[in-house]
């Protein structure tokens, strides 16, 4: 049997398949009731919020009843606001920032879709991207010195990157092997890990590689020629859109890899039918390991580019992209390229918090409770769906029962 | 795998023992830890020393009431069929709620009430989405944690200004409670009787605890009763095994999911307020206050095969391992540095997962069951 072959058989038989274009854009238009569903419990709960505070004139008023809070002009800040000022200036601050939590999170998101295609639910992205990030900024500055200019660009870019995979595919394969060869639930071991991570880079950050100059728990800053070069954006702006390009790139070669390669294959059939995908001759326990391997690979990528374009150096209190991937995986379908649309709705949301946290008395922690509804509208379709088509829910735990809920919504 | 899968069988069924012999082998491993770390005698000697302080069994149960009241809800959960891996956004809610409805009632009591409607609230939807909406339930439950990390942080900015709740009054000990009780008997001689047995060395630390903990070893006791010994556990328990069994046996099965996933809550609820009421306050940085004990909570469970009693065992493990981290942390016995003796508690619990990671779940778990199908 030849890869073509094995690779006929799924696309004719798989519930998510198709071309990949299509993919991406039956995803999107799945993400979208429970995307504006949630926007609306997000205004519910800013109305409520302002009920809850005291302050001297309401800033919006319904039916009489005055909230501290104006629901609109959140929104406007969040969805907007992450565009800053695009007619007079479209090479902004606010859209630097912007595009550049994108780009990090099509990383995450790629990396959570890549497990979930294969039947693991990789909750580890966090941990992964931790030590993916601390691993190449480490990388660097032990090497930095020797080289600098286009030359030191030119080598130590693709080394962070190559450093930040590295570890983070390690820290990935941790969880898959664990699950692999004695069934521990990957759930739990990948949410372990990440407070192991953060716990170890802390002491890391913290300890023998603290930068001597600072009080905070960061290594030294990499010299700026070891960094992602911000093509276009200026001055502080820390967008960088070769490196936003070489993430879209990721994201395509990954959807390629899961679509026609033999690895690909295995790795969706032993999502969609773990026990056909055995008889058939895949390896489950090694199609575990490999594409934890290569979520963790991806995540730490996500790492290393968070050094690389964001931070400069590496620095505790990560943001949350691994627990964004996830969401920004689930609103995509699980498709990768789709991922790349969703990582740009979270990297608006992430960048519109920072306008909100400024320009409003509204915590900026809203985002993170839309984060959290969005997961979970996704997860039932059948609420959109309205009506009672039998939908095939299954076993605990991964196997391709997660991949077909979640992909449920593509059909909402 | 399939080595693997028959070392499963043999470790099946160990129970209780299982729990035990890796209690033992768990504090093994930290003894010697600590003698590697070190490479001295006396270090490991000091290590023993500490565990078996009365500060550290004291620590231990304090540590033990969120993690086994959350695993007793996700007991009740999962028996009936429904895997609650949102325990620990339960927690988070409950947390926030119990130092809420402190500040707002001024009441300890009324607060934990607080905590509990706020858990509860958040089972419901949880409930609502995975037994009427069909929702996968790993990924609901992952939702509840997010909205839950989301909302908890958000809701103490809007009240409290900061992320950080204020501080409120804490739940008084028992000794507190029996000197205040007003009852002229009661308060001096059960006074006097609590003083002289909490000097007891070690086991003295089981007469000074919280009322929460003495409420936790309640609690375990009747959760253990009511699944096994009342016609409300049997349906838990036929729900979650053999839904079309209960169902043609008249039981409407749904209606035995929502309890159960609500009992779940109000358990979770009491344990997430204790824990934010014996500090007096709610802690949103980071991965909150909870810092994963409800994740803690569903290994326990799993390690103790949902019997609330292994589970309260293998939970006292876990806190355990929490209180001595404390303790060496407070006491320079070791010279590990503080951040990687934090990660004991975590580390462990992958270790426990990859030693006894099957643990037979019940049948129909995960599953949504459909009334009619065919």
């Amino acid at each position: 049997m030849t890869d073509g072959d094995r690779g006929d058989g799924i696309d004719a038989d798989g519930p998510d398949d198709g071309d990949g274009a299509d993919d991406a854009v039956a995803a999107a238009d799945g993400g979208r009731p429970p995307l504006l569903l949630s926007v609306a419990i997000g205004f519910l709960l800013v109305l409520l919020a302002g009920r809850m505070t005291t302050c001297a004139s309401a800033a919006y008023s319904l039916l009489g009843v005055g909230f501290c809070y104006d629901p609109f002009v959140v929104y406007e800040s969040l969805f907007l606001g992450a565009f800053g000022d695009v007619a007079s200036d479209p090479l902004n601050g606010q859209l630097a920032t912007t595009l550049s939590e994108t780009t990090v999170l099509v990383f995450t998101g790629v990396a959570v879709a890549v497990a979930f295609k294969a039947g693991v639910f990789n909750i580890g992205g966090q941990g992964q991207l931790v030590f993916g990030a601390l691993a190449s900024a480490l990388a660097v500055v032990a090497v930095a010195d020797p080289v600098s200019g286009v030359a030191g660009t030119l080598v130590l870019v693709p080394l962070a990157l190559a450093v930040g995979a590295l570890v983070g595919g390690i820290y990935g394969a941790i969880p898959g092997a664990l699950k692999a060869y004695a069934d521990a639930n990957e759930v739990i071991t990948t949410i372990m890990l990440n407070f192991v991570a953060t716990s170890v880079a802390l002491y890391l950050a913290g300890g023998p590689f603290k930068d001597p100059d600072s009080f905070a728990n960061q290594t030294r800053a990499l010299p700026e020629y070891a960094l992602f070069p911000k093509a276009l954006f200026p001055g502080r702006a820390d967008a960088s859109l070769p490196a936003l390009a070489l993430a879209v790139l990721v994201a395509v070669a990954v959807a390629y890899l899961l679509r026609r390669t033999a690895f690909g294959y295995d790795v969706r059939t032993s999502g969609l039918q773990p026990e056909a995908a055995e008889y058939g001759g895949v390896d489950a326990a090694r199609t575990v390991v490999a594409s934890m391997a290569l979520s963790g690979a991806l995540a730490g990528l996500g790492g290393a580019v968070y050094v690389l374009t964001i931070a400069g150096n590496f620095q505790t209190g990560v943001p949350d992209y691994g627990f964004d991937g996830i969401t920004v995986s689930i609103l995509a379908g699980n498709n990768p390229v789709g991922a790349v649309a969703a990582a740009l709705l979270f990297g608006v949301l992430k960048s519109g918090s920072i306008v909100v946290d400024v320009g409003t008395d509204v915590p900026p922690q809203l985002v993170g409770v839309l984060r959290g509804l969005i997961v979970l509208f996704v997860a039932m379709p059948e609420f959109f769906r309205m009506i009672g088509r039998r939908v095939d829910v299954r076993d605990r735990f991964g196997g391709s029962r997660d991949a077909v809920a979640t992909d449920g919504g593509e059909e909402a | 795998m399939s080595a693997a899968s028959r070392l499963r069988e043999r470790v099946d069924g160990l129970g209780t023992r299982a729990t035990v012999a890796l209690g033992a082998a768990a504090l093994l491993a930290v003894a010697l830890a600590g003698a590697v770390a070190a490479g001295a005698g006396d270090v490991v000697a000091a290590v023993l020393g500490l565990l078996f302080q009365r500060s550290t069994l004291s620590a231990a149960l304090r540590l033990s009431v969120p993690i086994a009241f959350a695993a007793l809800g996700g007991i009740f959960a999962e028996k009936a069929g429904v895997i609650n891996i949102g325990l620990e956004g339960l927690l988070i809610v409950s947390a926030f709620g119990g130092v809420y409805g402190t500040h707002v009632t001024g009441s300890v009591w009324l607060g934990l009430l607080g905590g509990v409607v706020a858990a509860v609230l958040l089972a419901l939807l949880f409930a609502v989405v995975c037994i009427e909406f069909r929702a996968d339930q790993i990924i609901a439950g992952l939702a509840i944690w997010l909205i839950a990390l989301g909302l908890a942080p958000f809701a103490s900015k809007v009240v409290f200004g900061s992320k950080n709740s204020a501080t409120v009054g804490t739940v008084p000990g028992l000794r507190g409670l029996v000197a205040n009780s007003g009852l002229p008997f009661v308060a001096t001689v059960g006074g006097d009787a609590l003083d002289a047995l909490a000097g007891i060395p070690f086991f003295g630390a089981l007469f000074d605890a919280s009322p929460m903990v003495y409420l936790m070893f309640l609690a375990v006791g009747a959760s253990w009763w009511t699944l096994n010994r009342t016609a409300f556990g049997r349906r838990v328990r036929a729900s979650g095994e053999n839904p079309r069994a209960l169902d043609t046996a008249g039981v409407d099965v749904s209606r035995v999911r929502y309890a159960a996933v609500l009992l779940s809550g109000v358990l979770a609820g009491v344990g997430g307020a204790a824990l934010s009421l014996s500090l007096g306050q709610f802690i949103g940085n980071g991965p909150t206050m909870v810092n994963g004990k409800g994740f803690i909570a569903i290994v326990t469970y799993l390690l103790g095969n949902y019997n609330p009693v292994g589970a309260l065992l293998s939970t006292l493990l876990f806190a355990g391992l929490d209180a001595l981290q404390l303790t060496l942390q407070g006491q320079d016995v070791l010279a590990v540095p503080r951040p990687l003796v934090r990660t004991i508690p975590y580390v462990s619990v992958v270790v426990v997962l990859a030693l006894f990671g099957r643990t037979r779940l019940p049948e129909a778990a995960g599953e949504h069951y459909e009334s009619g199908e065919e």
